[in-house]
């Protein structure tokens, strides 16, 4: 089922004075992994922060144009960031766990959202993220060590299951390989695949072969412009527009 | 050719001077060293060796008196303790808020540059004139009651907090932005971010920043003066509003006593002062472990 999850309309992006992002329109669809690629400072990741506001936190950062979750604008005066972030989760470039045990990092979210009643629901919470992002077998033994003591590639996947124990529709990754070795981007990117079932996923990469490989659609940013967008496989072997063409042929990057 | 040039006299003529360069440098800083370690050294064999014959119970129980013999600390030390607490009770939550508002809430304008600038500065304001303040504000204005650990407790905190707030900052600054941007990802909103991770983490550094600031606190003396907590005080104080001295204090109006007994209790007072001040010192090293978390 490829219903639509997340409509862009018009949306620009400011730093201030400068526009980053320039009169963006996207649908991103349910079910599928949607990748984000372009040269460094195209924007890419600004408008992926602009899907669940992490812009906010920004000083001087301001959007305007529409972005639709469901049909409601997120930037509505009605929309609540802190709700909308529950939705929409999002995972970073350089793992971020939280200075603490394992089992804090994934129940930190939902003890807030009040989504475990009890001990018992929150270690099923917890065993089910850490299920869904591969990390359990590894880690079921040893719950309240630190999560920073986790190597890399699980710190990452740690980040991933803590993200999605709030229970998100939405799954941003912003460049969530770029610190990693080859075979810990191997296993995130499996996750991705099987993850895509039943969330929007929406990954920011560096790496043309990565978006060749877990995405179904990309779009192509360049300098704040989105020039292309649409099934991955015609982007990688027909692309429509020259700029793009020269892009993942490698001629400038 | 690169060997000619790595073997010429020339090169090993400018490589030993580079090695005596950094000898002397070594020299010089373990000289630098063992100059102020020797003062402080100097400080301390004076002070056992004039006052270790005075610290005795009678001594550490006792309260202030004209006899020499009968004269103690205890009054002088309670004020302390007493006004210690009064200052950490206001400066620490008001500047660890005033920190954590600066740094986490406060949206970057005109208005709160003055309001950081007015707080740095006000961190290098000479002591007196918190004490002129003090007295104006508290005693004249308010009719607090003179001489007391309150109004002492008060003035020193207006000169602790922008320490507090100085070096809580810098605390919170430290804290990698990464931290803040995974508890709002997962939807936590700012002040549960603030306060669940961020302060934490921050803890460590401000509980040092405030150990410093009431250490300096604790040896004020001048602010003190003004509010009147240089009484003759012969009772420790029994509560906040009671007149009282403080361990500066005692040891200023000692030194100024003419009768040469007085000479053995000053620097038996001075011990005293510095054993709390150890105290405060490791207090901070201890908490700081605790709280540190590595990653």
């Amino acid at each position: 089922m490829n219903e639509t999850k997340l409509i862009a309309r018009n949306v620009d992006v400011f730093y201030g004075p400068k526009k980053a992002i320039d009169n963006v329109s996207i649908d991103i669809d349910n079910g599928i992994v949607t990748a984000f690629i372009g040269p460094s400072g195209c924007g890419k990741s600004t408008f992926l922060r602009s899907l669940n506001r992490m812009n906010d936190t920004i000083a001087g950062a301001r959007v305007t144009g529409e972005i639709l979750l469901d049909g409601e604008n997120i930037y509505a005066p009605t929309m609540d960031p802190v709700a909308l972030r529950a939705r929409v989760g999002m995972v970073f470039q350089k793992p971020n766990p939280f200075p603490k045990s394992i089992y804090e990092n994934i129940a930190y979210g939902p003890r807030i959202h009040g989504l475990a009643n009890s001990k018992a629901e929150m270690d099923a919470v917890i065993e089910s993220s850490l299920t869904k992002a591969g990390l359990w077998d590894e880690v079921k033994d040893r719950l309240t060590d630190a999560g920073t003591a986790l190597s890399g590639g699980q710190q990452q996947r740690l980040c991933i299951a803590r993200a999605i124990a709030v229970s998100p529709e939405v799954i941003l990754m912003d460049e969530p390989c770029s610190a990693l070795d080859p075979i810990a981007t191997a296993k995130i990117e499996e996750l991705i695949d099987e993850l895509k079932e039943n969330y929007a996923i929406v990954i920011v990469t560096h790496s043309m072969q990565q978006a060749a490989r877990v995405s179904q659609r990309t779009a192509f940013f360049h300098l704040g412009n989105l020039v292309e967008y649409g099934e991955t496989s015609e982007i990688f072997t027909n692309p429509r527009e020259e700029k793009t063409k020269d892009y993942i042929t490698g001629r400038y990057g | 050719m690169s060997n000619s040039t790595f073997n010429s006299p020339e090169f090993n003529k400018r490589l030993a001077r580079r090695h005596a360069a950094e000898r002397r440098f070594k020299l010089i800083g373990l000289g630098a060293i063992v100059i102020s370690l020797a003062f402080l050294a100097l400080l301390l064999f004076i002070m056992m060796r004039n006052g270790l014959g005075g610290l005795n119970w009678d001594f550490l129980s006792g309260s202030d008196s004209t006899d020499p013999h009968v004269a103690g600390i205890w009054g002088a030390a309670k004020g302390s303790i007493l006004t210690m607490l009064v200052t950490l009770l206001l400066s620490f939550p008001m500047g660890v808020l005033a920190a954590i508002y600066l740094e986490e809430f406060a949206p970057r304008s005109r208005w709160i540059e003055l309001v950081e600038v007015s707080i740095n500065n006000l961190a290098a304001v000479p002591s007196i004139i918190f004490g002129l303040l003090g007295l104006a504000v508290f005693i004249n204005t308010l009719g607090m009651p003179r001489s007391s650990p309150l109004v002492g407790g008060l003035t020193l905190a207006l000169m602790t907090m922008p320490v507090i707030v100085i070096s809580g900052r810098n605390a919170i600054k430290a804290v990698p932005p990464s931290i803040r941007d995974a508890a709002l990802a997962v939807g936590a909103s700012k002040v549960q971010a603030v306060f669940h991770h961020v302060l934490p983490l921050a803890l460590p550094g401000i509980l040092t920043g405030t150990i410093i600031g009431m250490a300096r606190a604790l040896g004020e003396t001048a602010p003190l003066l003004m509010i009147g907590m240089r009484a003759f005080i012969v009772t420790p104080p029994d509560g906040i509003t009671a007149p009282s001295s403080v361990l500066p204090m005692q040891i200023f109006l000692w030194s100024d006593e003419i009768d040469k007994a007085f000479v053995q209790n000053t620097s038996a007072a001075i011990i005293v002062l510095l054993v709390f001040l150890l105290v405060m010192n490791g207090l901070a090293i201890y908490l700081r472990n605790k709280f540190e978390v590595r990653w």
